[in-house]
This record gives structure tokens, sequence and C-alpha cells, in this order.
């Protein structure tokens, strides 16, 4: 019968608000914890006892966390009538607030648990009735006339917040702009190295660096490497990469290729891409041999 | 001409919420309430008479044909589900207060809880085990709420008499420790739920 809950003097024990339902629950338990009579509630004692037990609840939830206070407010004005020795002209009048005080709150207390005990019962029939099926929907036609009996005002307030909600829905959006192409993009940088010598890579992703903007700038940077219109360069790990038209000049090319420093990563993904756009050709199985090109170019034409 | 008893053995069969006498009464043509109550009682006698797979029983004000709760395990099964989704601890305490109390307004239930109920009264709602019955005539003008049909055909109720009076029918457990109380309840009601490990094989009838 002694509960655990009561080590939580010395620490040993941490309560959560969800092991109570709230002030009333709390003192109802240490109330029956206790074998306390509800009609002579100690005052001294429990309120001390709550006191603790309120230190050691966590909140979350402030609204819950105000309604314990209001109750150790309560119990602690409480607790100051005992102690204040009684006035003999002014104390009259403040004892019997008191009394009523108290007087309320072993009522209500008395009424919550009775609450506690109805919903025991109601668990009880709701194990019961949860044993028995019955027919979840007839078959029969519909009623012609709608039984207004069950009806209530809360589920025309619900009609009412999905019809709200749906028209929210039709509403326009905002349109975002397209996003680049990595067609545009390849020609862009073709452009632009019609002008200059070299281009920086971090110089055409554009001040706000989106993710979609450099990945698409990366492909057409690797699209363009791949198809030879340009030759890239990283000098070191993670650097900017600079971007070069591709001079016709086969001897300068040949000598110079061994140094194009593209990454491993660069390369590699620039090798799975290449993969992805010839992978679907492959594993065609009607399709013509791509290891026999005179085969593809006769199918071709 | 059927036997009108065959013939309140098919309404109730066809019907899918509790069929009051009233309705009986009006689809058989008969005299009154009376006379449908009692082809209603004969039915149920029969029922009751030979072992069956279906019950009659008078909840929330009329009569409903539903399967007997010691075949709830076989029913568990075709279901595929484990259990049923119960009500929770503050759930069932505001019903209780509502059901007592009803029409009740929230300011009343949060006094009696010592916690505000905006949740718990969301979630009834939703079940449709209660339903707004009004406003109150004080500050505020709050909504009234009271139970439903729904509250009494879940909770198999026939009517509201059915509730146990506040003093005398529930023995209130003054000095038990209340946690052990509900444990109780729901471990029953658990057990009760589980078809437990060979109870489903063994045949319903031997």
């Amino acid at each position: 019968m002694t509960e655990p809950i009561l080590d939580a003097a010395d620490g040993g024990l941490r309560l959560r608000v969800g092991d109570f339902e709230g002030p009333l629950d709390l003192l109802l338990h240490l109330c029956r914890t206790n074998e306390i009579d509800l009609a002579a509630l100690p005052v001294r004692t429990i309120t001390d006892q709550y006191l603790v037990h309120l230190e050691a609840i966590e909140f979350q939830n402030l609204e819950l966390a105000g309604a314990y206070l209001v109750m150790a407010a309560t119990l602690i004005y409480l607790k100051s009538k005992l102690l204040v020795p009684p006035d003999p002209n002014a104390a009259e009048e403040l004892d019997e607030e008191a009394l009523a005080l108290k007087a309320e709150l072993e009522e209500r207390l008395r009424e919550y648990a009775r609450v506690k005990t109805q919903g025991v019962w109601l668990a009880q029939r709701e194990a019961e009735q949860l044993l028995i099926w019955g027919r979840p929907g007839s078959t029969l036609p519909p009623l012609e006339d709608v039984p207004l009996e069950d009806l209530s005002v809360h589920w025309l307030e619900r009609s009412m917040k999905r019809l709200i909600e749906e028209q929210q829905r039709m509403r326009p959006r905002q349109v975002e702009a397209n996003p680049p192409s990595v067609l545009e993009r390849m020609t862009e940088i073709l452009s632009l190295l019609r002008d200059t010598w070299s281009l920086l890579f971090s110089s055409m992703v554009g001040g706000e660096r989106k993710r979609s903007e450099v990945v698409v700038s990366l492909l057409a940077v690797l699209e363009l490497c791949r198809q030879g219109k340009i030759r890239t360069q990283q000098t070191e790990l993670f650097g900017d990469i600079i971007i070069e038209a591709r001079t016709a000049d086969p001897v300068l090319e040949s000598a110079e290729n061994p140094e194009n420093a593209v990454t491993a990563e660069t390369a590699a993904t620039a090798a799975a891409t290449t993969v992805a756009t010839t992978a679907p050709t492959r594993n065609e199985p009607w399709g013509p041999n791509p290891d026999n090109p005179t085969s593809a170019s006769a199918g071709g034409v | 001409m059927p036997n009108p008893i065959d013939v309140v053995e098919a309404l109730l069969f066809a019907s899918d919420v509790p069929l009051e006498p009233e309705r009986i009464r009006e689809v058989l043509d008969l005299e009154n309430g009376a006379a449908a109550r009692e082809l209603v009682v004969e039915l149920m006698a029969r029922y009751e008479a030979e072992p069956r797979g279906l019950s009659i029983v008078e909840v929330g004000g009329g009569y409903r044909m539903v399967t007997r709760p010691e075949l709830a395990p076989w029913l568990v099964r075709l279901a595929r589900a484990r259990s049923r989704v119960r009500l929770s601890r503050p759930a069932l305490e505001s019903l209780a207060i509502i059901a007592y109390k009803q029409p009740v307004s929230k300011p009343e239930l949060d006094a009696v809880r010592g916690v505000n109920s905006d949740a718990v009264i969301e979630n009834l709602l939703e079940r449709r085990l209660i339903r707004i019955a009004g406003r109150k005539e004080a500050p505020g003008r709050p909504f009234l709420y009271e139970t439903t049909r729904e509250f009494m055909v879940a909770f198999g109720l026939r009517d509201l008499n059915d509730l146990p009076k506040i003093e005398g029918e529930l023995v209130i457990p003054q000095l038990v420790a209340d946690g052990a109380t509900a444990a109780e309840a729901h471990g029953e009601a658990e057990t009760q739920q589980d078809p437990g490990a060979g109870g489903a094989d063994v045949p319903p009838r031997g």
C-alpha cells in the first residue's frame, strides 16, 4: 500500500505530471496513501506533502502548472490560518472564511473521489461492451429524412472549418521561377567563354548559392567537359574550379591533358552521369548492340 | 403470413442502431409499444433457451442484436486486431461527470476535475459520446454538454437510470490507493480482451 512516491521527500523519485490528472488527483492520492479521512483534512501534513510533490513534478504545460499552483496557494493559505494565533477581535470572521474554504476543499475532494469511482465503473462497462459486436452498418437504404436528433453544433462547426480549409487550399499559390536547366546553363557558359579566357565556377553560381543552381551548374560543366568543349582545373581540394574554353589545337590539348586536374570526385560524378545516360540503351534487349557501332548505325538508318 | 417474431428478428438483424419498441410497432402495425416489447421479450427468451452465437440486448432505449461476449476472441481474430480503442482515464472521468450532471458546462467540468478539460471534451465530441445541448445562461454563455445515444450503446446502458446511484450502489473505495483500483479494472479488461494463447483454437462447440 505504501507507495514509493512518499520517498519523493528524500529526492528518491521524480514525478511526472502524467502520473496525476491534476491537483485534486494528487491531493486525493496523498489522502489515500496516508489513510486520511476526506471529511477531516489535516491541513499541516497535507500541505507539506503537497508542496514536496509539487517541487518534484516537472511541468511542461504552463496552464496545468497554474492549476497545481492555485491548489498550493489554497493549501498554504489554510495553513497560514492555523499558524497565526487567533486575534480575539478579528479572528472570528477569518476563521469562518478559512473553515468554509477547508469545507469546500473537502467537498471537492469527496466529489472528485466519487468521479474517479464512476470513471472506474465506466471503464469496466466499456471493457464488457468491447466484447460484443453489433452490426456496424446496415445495408438498408438510408432514411428519407435525416434524423436531426444526433446532430450537434460541433459537427456543424467541423463542416464549416473543413469548407474554409478547402477554400484556403484553392487560393493561388506563390509560383516559383523556373529552375535553371542544364542545357541553358551550358549555353551560358559557352557564351561567357567566348569573351573571356577563363571562368570561376563560384562566379557562375551566383550570390544566392541555391542548391539547385549549384547542382545544375556542376552538371553543365561536367557535360561540357565530356563533350570536350571546356577544360576544368581545380588546384586544391574543395577549391574553386577554373573553367577554360578548349582550343581546337590538338597538340596543346594532348600536352596539357595529364595536368587536367579534375578531382577524383568530379571525375566520378562525370562517369556516373555518362553511365546514367547510356545505361537505358544498353538495357534495352531489342535495342541496337552498343558494342557493335556498325549495327547501331545500321539500326539508326 | 410470417410469424411476427421472425419479422422482429429480421428487423433487429438489419438495423445498425438500437431499435425502439415504437419503431417495431410502427413497422409491424401493432396496437401499442407493449405488444412490440412482448414480441422482443419472446424472441430474447428464444435466444437464451439454446446456445447461440448471437443475443439480443436492450440498450440506448432500444433493442440490438449483438454477438455473445464469450465469442470475442474469435471476432478479434477475424478483425485481425489485438484490442479495440479504449478511453483514457481523464476521458472516462469527464464522461462520468457529464453523465451524472448533464447538461453541464465546461467551467463546471473543470471545477470538479481541477484541470482544464478542453482536449478531453474535443475527444468526446469527436467520438460522439457527448454533444452540445445548448448554452448556459451564465457569464460567457458556455456550451452545455450531454451524453448521446452512442454513449449508452458504448457502455451498454438501457437508459441513464442504469448508471449506478451515487450513494449506495457504487462503493467508493475510500482508503484504497486509486492506482490499484484502476490497475485492477484495466488488467481484468485486458485479460478478457486477449484471445489468449490457445483460446481461439478451442472449437466453440464440442
